[in-house]
């Protein structure tokens, strides 16, 4: 369901863009994700056809790239994905670091044919 | 063929909500009126809080509810009990608010006569916490009986939360929860956060609660 919502406002985002580019159609869509949002890529792929129906998008490609969720350890230094290493560092087991990548969600690019002038 | 051209956007999707969302912020503040964004999984206990709150606090305040969290009128119900003016959002099975839809639900609610709005949110623990509604403060509940170890599990609600509610303290002595515990794991992923232990039932912790509201709805009335 969630990811209903969020493919919703993408095809806004693309349409928009399209608009301000003089698109005439558009071959493929490229998302990323980070790996600590709380989107699904599969859920993405599976509802994207149904959800471009009847826009410009119709038709077009899904590509995802994952953006990794990383953590800084503050004690340590040292970079960690968060997920795998259970939320501790797994250089000094300290819990206390920051988060620098995952939680994104970007319209990073659309590969697109123009309409001639 | 028709020659393929990449172009570069590079944009969050979240930002055109958040463009909203400070709109809406900037709206409500310049109308003196204190938006509460209220936030939990299902049951933790929103709709019963609400009503002890409202009860605590009517005679002294104009306050209005929109209730997002099912899509039937159930909640919105109960707080018309308590004689507020309260209106269902009709979310279409929609797993979280954003700021477009919160501003449509406080034209429907009307807020001209009103000193607080309270959103009760979706039941969810994880996109909420990404959709910021434009509230003035955003307030989280956690129920006794979903465990200590929630803010692991969640950060980034314990993160963007101005209050956190600890609920159903009533029934703590049969739950293995520790509230030193939580406290710690809840500030150290926010270090400003208000942490008010509460029952909903009993009706204990409520004054500590509604007397840090008080004194945000006076401070968005004073401010200008
Ligand atoms: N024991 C106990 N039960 C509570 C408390 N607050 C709420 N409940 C119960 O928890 C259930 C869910 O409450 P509700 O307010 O509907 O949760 P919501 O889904 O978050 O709005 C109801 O059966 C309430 O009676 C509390 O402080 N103590
Ligand atoms: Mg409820
Ligand atoms: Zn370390
Ligand atoms: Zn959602």
């Amino acid at each position: 369901m969630h990811e209903v919502t969020i493919l919703v406002e993408l095809v806004k985002m693309v349409e928009e863009a399209a608009k301000e580019n003089n698109v005439a159609s558009i071959d493929t869509v490229i998302i990323q994700i980070g790996q600590l949002s709380s989107i699904v890529p599969r859920y993405m792929r599976e509802y994207y056809p149904n959800t471009t129906e009847g826009t410009i998008l119709e038709g077009s490609k899904l590509k995802i790239e994952m953006i990794p969720g990383n953590g800084l350890c503050h004690h340590c230094d040292k970079v960690f994905n968060v997920a795998k290493n259970k939320g501790k560092c797994p250089i000094c087991g300290a819990d206390d670091w920051e988060l620098l990548s995952g939680r994104e969600f970007n319209l990073k690019e659309i590969v697109v044919t123009e309409n001639k002038s | 063929m028709d020659e393929l051209k990449v172009i570069e956007i590079k944009k969050s999707i979240y930002e055109s909500n958040d463009v909203e969302a400070a709109k809406l912020k900037k709206d409500m503040k310049d109308k003196h009126v204190f938006l509460l964004n209220l936030m939990s999984s299902p049951g933790s206990g929103k709709t019963t809080t609400l009503v002890k709150t409202i009860e605590e606090l009517k005679s002294e305040m104009r306050i209005g509810v929109m209730e997002a969290d099912i899509d039937s009128d159930v909640d919105a119900r109960t707080i018309l009990k308590t004689g507020v003016k309260a209106i269902q959002i009709h979310t279409g099975g929609m797993c979280h608010l954003d700021a477009p839809m919160t501003k449509e639900g406080i034209e429907n609610l009307g807020i001209e006569d009103l000193d607080m709005a309270i959103l009760e949110n979706v039941g969810n623990l994880v996109c909420p916490a990404e959709f910021d509604t434009g509230a003035t403060k955003n307030a989280m509940i956690l129920s006794v009986p979903e465990g200590d170890d929630k803010p692991l599990k969640y950060p980034l609600m314990f993160e963007i939360a101005d209050v956190l509610l600890i609920n159903k303290i009533d029934v703590i002595d049969i739950f293995d929860f520790d509230i030193d515990v939580i406290k710690k794991r809840a500030k150290r992923l926010n270090p400003d956060i208000k942490i008010f232990p509460i029952s909903a039932r009993t009706g204990e912790g409520i004054k500590e609660w509604t007397d840090w509201l008080r004194s945000e709805v006076k401070f968005v009335k004073e401010s200008n």
